[in-house]
């Protein structure tokens, strides 16, 4: 064990003695910190900090959309329509506040940290980047040869690798947490260690625990990651070559979905990898991608690429000649 | 004889239809260094991958140090060292942080013993570079600084004088001497060229097209043809190899104002006094030794790549 934890130690020491995975931090900083600026300059109202006195606040503020509604709709027949829904949906909202008696939470870091969830995709392409050159770049390199000839099987430096591009990801998922939450502490602040917020599902407003909806929105998103990079490091494995496996990797990563759309009139398109990737459809106010299908089916599914992809990438890895070029 | 530390029992490989390694026997034995020679895509890389693992064997067995390669893997690398072909290293780490990565993947290896090896191929200044900035003579050594980590009882070494200057093949020579002789190692060297590895190989097996063509003893010269070939730069040069044919009763060749003669040692000296005892006018003598190199190219023949 001890063995396979130093196979693990040198797989990440040869990713981050390069530059490159520095950028790659670096980048994912650079979009955090823009997107906290964004946020706080483009002030849209969702900023308002509500004081003692929120009931009164939340009713001035519900007359003033009221009152430039009507203003908008007298202007422009179409123009008025999209001022309509947004300040329209922020009164139902408002109103649900002063129907529960919910103090509405102030934009903080931890709802800062929950909106960036959507940048798991960039940590997906990192890791899809990782997972593509972590066998490949060895054959580029010619060090394989060197790294095969230890007494040490096969599988386990090909085990190694896999966990070491599952390492990045946490790393990478931990990193985008954590600063994401720091830079948010100190352009937001932090309101309260518990924080809750309502949001529309479906037409419906419901109260949500921020924390818990991060864990999981966090976590749905890992589901997607972790196939794209499994299997870029399939693709790695069986051609041996990094960059048909970035290739691959994202273009079915955003071409996948739009595939699901085209045929999701066919009963087979449940099978595919893509309609099942989003477990998020099968939560509450969502409709899944095509009628019939379920949690436990996707979750199956999904098992059975992972299997695939892994039993695909150890037999490219551990039964082929290391020949020349 | 001592019990050979690799044997290479009816080896051969097959890729496609193509029979690249058609059936090699040989042994080869604690302390000796075994030269592998043979022209360009002869087999030699192959025949080493097989003995490494990194190919799969089509036919036959490789045993090292009484393990196969094929079902006792672990054990039987564990004795041996190598370089493949190039001696590729990452190119963004240093020497020592390559040294340390493969460090790793065997357990017991000491830092001490990264520094002693580091010494031993002469690197300590260049260690802390990135290898990428190497040479090629320094990752040549860096190479064989690998290979030499975990106290090998077999060195496998690919073309190991490719890019190095001659001081370097000098410097090459005199380690591998040294670990065959001193830490009974086993070294197996290949080459396509002769005169690199002649003088630092005991025995040379000749390689052909996937065949063991000749194994040959370096040093034990009596068993070969100890006739030499003298080139006598000599005038009238005609007149001359009618006087040596008729002395010496065999062919004489003439090449430009060159005659070409061949006799043994001993009879070299009868030959000049009679040249000159006719009043020819030697210029010069010029021994030639019947090289392996002759043989080598006798051997096998021009090189016809399949
Ligand atoms: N992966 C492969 N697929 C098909 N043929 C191959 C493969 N690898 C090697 N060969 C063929 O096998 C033969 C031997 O190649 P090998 O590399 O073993 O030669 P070599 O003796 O090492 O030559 P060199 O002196 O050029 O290094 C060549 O004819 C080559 O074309
Ligand atoms: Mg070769």
């Amino acid at each position: 064990m001890s063995n396979f934890i130093r196979l693990v130690q040198n797989e990440q020491v040869k990713l981050y003695v390069r530059v490159a995975t520095w950028v790659m931090f670096g980048i994912l900083a650079a979009i955090i910190l823009l997107g906290a600026v964004i946020v706080r300059f483009l002030d849209d109202g969702s900023l308002t900090e509500y004081g003692d006195n929120w009931r009164e606040e939340i009713q001035e503020e519900n007359q003033k959309l009221t009152q430039e509604m009507e203003e908008m709709s007298s202007d422009s027949a179409d123009g008025g329509f999209s001022v309509e829904m947004i300040n329209g949906s922020t009164i139902e909202r408002n109103n649900y506040y002063l129907e529960n008696d919910i103090k509405p939470h102030t934009y903080d870091a931890w709802q800062f940290v929950y909106e960036n969830a959507g940048l798991a995709s960039i940590i997906s392409l990192f890791t899809i980047i990782v997972a593509a050159g972590i066998i490949a770049n060895e054959f580029k390199w010619g060090t394989i040869k060197l790294l095969l000839i230890r007494p040490v099987s096969r599988l386990k430096v090909m085990a190694a690798k896999y966990v070491s591009v599952l390492l990045f990801a946490l790393t990478m998922l931990a990193f985008l947490l954590v600063f994401s939450w720091i830079s948010g502490a100190i352009i937001f602040g932090v309101d309260g260690m518990n924080p809750s917020i309502v949001v529309d599902r479906g037409g419906e407003f419901i109260q949500l625990n921020v924390v818990k909806e991060t864990i999981m929105d966090y976590s749905f998103s890992m589901v997607n990651l972790v196939m794209m990079a499994t299997f870029a490091f399939m693709i790695s494995s069986i051609f041996r070559s990094s960059g048909m496996a970035i290739g691959l990797a994202i273009f079915l990563m955003f071409a996948g979905n739009s595939v699901v759309g085209f045929v999701s009139q066919y009963d087979w398109a449940k099978f595919i990898l893509f309609a099942n990737t989003d477990l998020k459809q099968y939560t509450a106010g969502r409709e899944p991608w095509i009628e019939g299908m379920t949690m436990g089916f996707s979750i199956s599914m999904l098992l059975v690429y992972y299997v695939v992809f892994l039993a695909a990438s150890w037999l490219a890895f551990t039964k082929r000649d290391v020949a020349g070029h | 004889m001592s019990k050979p530390a690799m044997q290479l029992i009816g080896l051969k490989k097959t890729i496609g239809k193509k029979e690249i390694i058609k059936g090699l026997d040989f042994n080869i034995h604690p302390g000796e260094v075994f030269g592998f020679l043979g022209p360009n895509g002869a087999g030699k890389t192959t025949t080493i991958r097989m003995m490494v693992g990194l190919m799969k064997i089509t036919e036959g067995d490789v045993i090292i140090q009484g393990k196969s390669i094929k079902t006792e893997y672990k054990e039987a690398i564990k004795q041996v060292g190598a370089i493949v072909e190039n001696p590729e290293m990452y190119p963004f780490m240093s020497g020592k942080k390559n040294l340390q990565h493969f460090a790793r993947m065997i357990p017991g290896i000491t830092n001490e013993r990264i520094e002693e090896v580091i010494k031993l191929v002469g690197l300590e200044k260049a260690i802390n570079e990135k290898a990428g900035r190497y040479s090629l003579g320094m990752r040549q050594r860096l190479g064989i600084a690998q290979a030499l980590l975990h106290r090998p009882s077999i060195l496998i070494l690919d073309e190991p004088t490719n890019g190095l200057d001659p001081s370097g093949i000098r410097e090459i020579r005199h380690y591998i001497r040294n670990l065959a002789e001193q830490e009974n190692v086993a070294v197996i060297v290949s080459s396509h060229l002769l005169s690199e590895i002649e003088l630092m190989c005991d025995r040379i097996g000749i390689i052909k097209n996937g065949e063991i063509i000749a194994i040959n003893s370096v040093h034990d010269t009596t068993q070969q043809t100890d006739l030499k070939e003298v080139h006598i730069e000599v005038d009238p040069v005609q007149e001359a190899k009618q006087h040596l044919e008729s002395i010496l009763e065999k062919e004489v060749k003439v090449d430009q104002s060159k005659v070409i003669i061949s006799v043994l040692r001993e009879e070299i000296p009868q030959v000049i006094k009679s040249l000159v005892g006719q009043n020819y006018q030697v210029y010069g003598v010029q021994v030639h030794r019947s090289t392996l190199e002759d043989k080598f190219l006798e051997l096998i023949g021009e090189n016809t790549i399949e």
